[in-house]
């Protein structure tokens, strides 16, 4: 008998088979959000969940983020597990009063009498000329707010079992999937995004990030779209006997510090690579994560490697110019190791 | 052993008279149940489900990507 878990999929059919996962065994977890039961979501995270789950929980909603994540949290704090999707991150400012203010603060208000089991499920990233209000990251503007909590994937095993990770937390988690990783027949993806995926429910710890390459010259922490831009720059240094170590953060929120610290301590030099603007963000905190525990395990300095801080351009000659990609990061590599001899 | 076709009749190809191969979830020589969802085409922005016809070793004969029609051959399933 073969095995089902020699099936590749793709990142959006991996993230709806793990809300199928949570729907057919809590009847409390439905999705509602623009476009998403009979269109499956404009990037795919839903497919098929309309002709399993129905109109009832799968309910396509109309074009007011205010309106219906403001009803998620409601719905969340009443005792369901919604699943509400915001179509593309960049769209949340009509809607930041219900996750910054409601969401992320009413456990805290109510001194813990209320959860807020909210996953709100949202499209990241640039690279295709979709210009500036269609390919934020925005990770940071997430991270930055306490009561929040947030996951990233990289790839089809990692979106699964951290989707059913955010469906069971009792706190409102912010579940960030890049576009371009989501395998769609009309964009572009890395072939590694796609990946073996069990078919029974898994769930990955929120807060744990992975070593997706081990190495000993060098460590690049980076996360969703970057981990494979990371991984092309490290096969590229390997050929030079340079050894990369590639941490992928899988979450933001909690934050797995510890893994970060373990593996420069081990490598002496830190490269740390976003999709997200450069000033104020990820990349700042990883670096102060590891400066502010100990400083003497460097021995280069620090470099950040993230958008500069610009609205996206539509131009794709000048979008991919300040996006970070392998050539850059294999760059900002081979001068670390350089100058830490 | 039996083919993978692209079934006849799937979409209007007076309109749109081609699509391409989403998306292949097994690579090529695994080994496959009848029924397995193994493929899905995407003709304009709609996806259709391929499924395997018998149980069996997958061989891949239109990659992602790749161009289609009705009745175009994708793929076959050598016996198990």
């Amino acid at each position: 008998m073969p095995s089902k878990s020699n099936r590749i999929l793709t990142m959006s059919h991996a993230i709806a088979e793990g809300i199928a996962n949570e729907m057919r065994t809590d009847s409390s977890v439905f999705v509602m959000g623009e476009d998403i039961a009979a269109y499956g979501g404009i990037f795919g995270a839903t497919t098929g969940l309309l002709a399993e789950f129905g109109e009832q929980r799968i309910r396509d909603t109309p074009i007011s983020e205010t309106a219906f994540i403001g009803a998620g949290v409601g719905a969340a704090m009443a005792g369901m597990r919604p699943i509400v999707e915001l179509m593309f991150v960049d769209f949340f400012g009509v809607c930041m009063d219900a996750i910054y203010n409601l969401a992320a603060k009413n456990i805290y208000f109510s001194g813990g009498n209320c959860k807020v089991p909210l996953v709100i499920m949202t499209a990241t990233g640039g690279g295709y000329s979709d210009a500036g209000q269609h390919s934020q990251t925005l990770h940071a503007t997430f991270a930055h707010m306490p009561g929040l909590k947030v996951a990233v994937p990289s790839n089809a095993y990692d979106a699964k079992g951290l989707m059913i990770s955010a469906i069971r937390d009792d706190s409102p988690v912010l579940y960030m999937f890049h576009k371009g990783l989501q395998g769609l027949a009309w964009m572009a993806s890395p072939e590694k995004a796609a990946t073996e995926v069990p078919d029974d429910a898994y769930a990955i710890p929120l807060g744990e990030a992975k070593v997706a390459r081990p190495g000993k010259d060098a460590t690049i922490v980076t996360l969703s779209m970057m981990v494979h831009r990371s991984m092309e720059a490290a096969e590229q240094l390997a050929k030079d006997g340079i050894d990369v170590e590639v941490v992928d953060l899988r979450t933001l929120v909690p934050l797995d510090r510890a893994t970060v610290f373990k593996s420069v301590a081990k490598t002496g030099r830190l490269i740390v690579v976003d999709e997200d603007y450069s000033s104020f963000g990820v990349t700042a905190e990883i670096i102060t994560s590891v400066v502010e525990r100990d400083p003497t395990v460097l021995k280069a300095k620090p470099r950040r490697l993230a958008f500069p801080d610009i609205p996206i351009p539509y131009s794709r000659p000048m979008e991919q110019f300040a996006l970070p990609n392998a050539e850059k990061i294999t760059e900002a590599v081979r001068e670390t190791v350089k100058k830490g001899h | 052993m039996s083919e993978i076709a692209v079934p006849e009749g799937l979409w209007d190809t007076s309109k749109t008279p081609e699509g391409i191969v989403g998306n292949w979830f097994y690579r090529d020589g695994s080994m496959v149940e009848a029924g397995a969802k193994v493929a899905e085409l995407m003709v304009e922005k709609t996806v259709f489900d391929i499924t395997a016809p018998a149980a069996g070793e997958l061989h891949i004969l239109v990659p992602k990507d790749g161009v289609v029609r009705p009745g175009t051959l994708i793929g076959r399933i050598d016996g198990a």
